[in-house]
């Protein structure tokens, strides 16, 4: 999967204050009892308002936006520091009671071998120094007047419900599905779909779920983003968290480590064509085991190396959207520089009033960094609403249990488990796909992802495909350029006007 | 062939002409100049104050010809803070209003290492301190009640 980089939306822009958003009133309250920014501005207009600890409990350091804090508390200090930090004030301790800064130590030191404790910050310690007795009963220092949306939101993200943003499902169901339509209705169009009665007919299906796989696996190492952890272990992170975006087990090597787990499934008919598979141990990581909490899941991204892929959902579900590989989906940047440069040059060109040269929007356009909101419930909270300003409409699908969603390659989707889900995950390269797999890694050396040599790939795999199948690449290649030819030949006597991406009309 | 130069206006209006290679550290501003062809560009900064943009193109100067500018990590790892050099400990020698207004003008500006150099600074004054001291270096007010402090202690002495 390509690691996508996260940044919080409320310091996006500039940090000047943000005008009071209706959204972040709340009358669930925080462990800290600390409030969003909104809360501030609404409470000054009573005249009872004793205003926020804020500047007086930072000192120097208020000058400091509370994201640019935690920044410097995360990368500079270290935890025996946070805990001198948390007796000096109250918004300091409000700080060091931050739990995603504890989780980062946490995963860090420890890796997957931590304790679970309940909060990451009670796991820190705890792991640290066994004989650490948690407090559980104990309410904390309850802080209710400082005020701030960088602090509230992952508490607010990880209790929201996802709810109010299930559309309309608009993905096509199919069963008795045959090789030949699967290919004219799906693959070539290059268009999603769910099929309902494959997964339904595996052994894992009814069979596999959170215990059996303790029972069967618990013993296991599995990958969990950047650590690895005995699935165990996971599992009481898991079924006793409250992160807003919790860890997510996506493991490659699950075959290997997993006595007979491959006996429980099989690779769909219509997903069977694996060209990387010429390459033997050298193809790139092509299929997962993913185990996930409630809130787990993806963000928007592409899948790499231009592959299609398939999910199977064995227990749990997924809600999906998806947006075709030309539409950029909202709140979606990509390349690194161009984020806060569009931003900047934003803020000071609208303040001349010039209207922002078209250069800078070029800068979007490549995808070899994507910069996404931190979290799903974030996304949804910030830009599922815009889903209606752009077009084409997004794909929207609750993918259940015995389902399998098929993944056009080059579609960007995001993914969230809406309940604890096991699923599994392949990615493959076909007859539809193949060509622009090529292009991709030939094109794009920078992007190639999953193997250890990027640059040296594009020729490897066209050599192992070759030798494979001789004669099959040179044959739809030139099938593709004769239809190319057919469109041009087309066009220039006048015919109808349409695009195949790379005829491009005079503007 | 002659060094590209680029000006920079502050919020007060005060002009800075730097060569092009000082403010390409700033990966904004290296964005804006790789799409804008003209010779002579201009590049208003109106949040940042005349001393401070001083202040950063003195440390863009210094580090001109330094290192390329290194990445983000993946993981966050807490960073070293005490392999800083001579030049940039002398450098950071100033009064806390600016040191913090330099890491919010480095941010802005995204200049990495500059960043990274003025947190180190902060975090130092920081590392191995009492709350006491901690409170003294910053001007922070000790707000907690006295009920707040028995239960902090309680779990505090746990570490």
């Amino acid at each position: 999967m390509a690691l996508c980089k996260r940044r919080r939306l409320s310091d996006a822009f500039s940090s000047r204050p943000q005008k009071p958003n209706k959204r972040t009133f709340l009358s669930s309250s925080h462990p800290l009892a600390i409030k969003p920014l909104g809360n501030y501005y609404f409470e000054s207009t009573n005249p009872a308002f004793k205003g926020s600890c804020r500047t007086s409990g930072l000192g120097f350091i208020a000058a400091l936006s509370d994201e640019l804090i935690l920044d410097v508390i995360e990368r500079f200090l270290e935890p025996r520091d946070l805990c001198r930090l948390a007796e000096t004030s109250r918004v300091l301790y409000v700080f060091a009671h931050h739990d995603d800064l504890w989780r980062t130590w946490t995963v860090n030191e420890f890796r997957g071998n931590f304790t679970w404790s309940g909060t990451w910050r009670a796991t820190y310690l705890k792991t640290n120094n066994p004989s650490y007795e948690i407090q559980e009963n104990d309410t904390p220092v309850q802080v209710s007047d400082f005020y701030s949306d960088t602090l509230y939101q992952p508490f607010y993200c990880a209790s929201a419900s996802m709810e109010p943003f299930m559309g309309v499902e608009n993905v096509e169901r199919r069963s008795n599905l045959s090789m030949a339509e699967f290919v004219t209705d799906y693959a070539i169009p290059n268009k999603p779909v769910i099929i309902t009665d494959i997964v339904t007919q595996w052994p894992a299906f009814g069979k596999w779920n959170d215990t059996y796989f303790l029972e069967r696996y618990g013993d296991v190492r599995f990958r969990a983003e950047v650590v690895d952890i005995e699935l165990r272990n996971y599992y009481r992170y898991a079924h006793n968290q409250r992160d807003e975006s919790p860890l997510y087990l996506f493991d490659k090597k699950f075959v290997r480590d997993c006595p007979d787990i491959a006996d429980d499934f099989e690779v769909p008919e219509y997903f069977r064509e694996d060209y990387f598979s010429v390459l033997g141990n050298e193809r790139p990581d092509y299929r997962w085991l993913i185990v996930g909490p409630a809130r787990s899941g993806s963000t928007f991204h592409k899948d790499p190396n231009s592959t299609s892929a398939w999910n199977a959902v064995i227990t749990g579900s997924k809600k999906w959207i998806m947006y075709p590989p030309d539409t950029v989906p909202p709140g979606v940047f990509t390349s690194e520089g161009s984020w806060r440069a569009a931003a900047l040059t934003m803020s000071i060109l609208t303040r001349q009033h010039v209207h922002p040269p078209l250069t800078w929007l070029n800068l979007l356009l490549d995808e070899s960094e994507v910069t996404s909101p931190v979290s799903l419930m974030e996304w949804h909270l910030n830009f599922y609403k815009k889903i209606h300003q752009i077009q084409p409409r997004p794909i929207e699908a609750i993918c259940r249990a015995g389902e399998v969603m098929f993944v056009p390659n080059g579609w960007w989707h995001m993914v969230v488990n809406l309940e604890d889900s096991i699923a599994i995950t392949q990615n493959y390269v076909g007859a539809h796909n193949l060509l622009n797999v090529l292009r991709f890694l030939r094109d794009k050396p920078n992007q190639v992802s999953g193997v250890s040599d990027t640059d040296g790939f594009y020729i490897k795999f066209r050599e192992a495909f070759q030798k494979a199948y001789p004669g099959f690449l040179e044959r739809i290649e030139k099938e593709e350029t004769e239809k190319r030819l057919t469109t041009w030949e087309r066009l220039k006597d006048g015919g109808s006007r349409f695009s195949f991406g790379f005829v491009s009309d005079d503007e | 062939m002659s060094v590209r130069k680029i000006k920079l206006t502050s919020s007060e209006g005060t002009e800075f002409v730097v060569d092009a290679d000082v403010a390409n550290q700033s990966v904004i501003m290296r964005n804006m100049l790789e799409n804008c062809e003209a010779h002579d560009a201009v590049i208003p900064l109106p949040d940042v104050t005349t001393p401070i943009l001083a202040k950063v193109i003195e440390y863009c100067t210094h580090h001109r010809t330094g290192a390329p500018i290194p990445t983000d990590d993946a993981n966050s790892v807490p960073k070293k803070t005490d392999n800083i050099g001579k030049w940039d400990t002398e450098f950071c020698q100033m009064d806390q209003e600016t040191l913090f207004d330099l890491i919010l003008a480095a941010d802005h500006l995204d200049i990495k290492p500059l960043l990274d150099l003025a947190c180190a600074t902060v975090a130092n004054m920081i590392h191995n301190k009492s709350p006491e001291e901690i409170r003294q270096t910053f001007n922070i007010l000790n707000d907690f009640s006295l009920a707040e402090i028995s239960k902090d202690n309680e779990r505090m002495e746990q570490k």
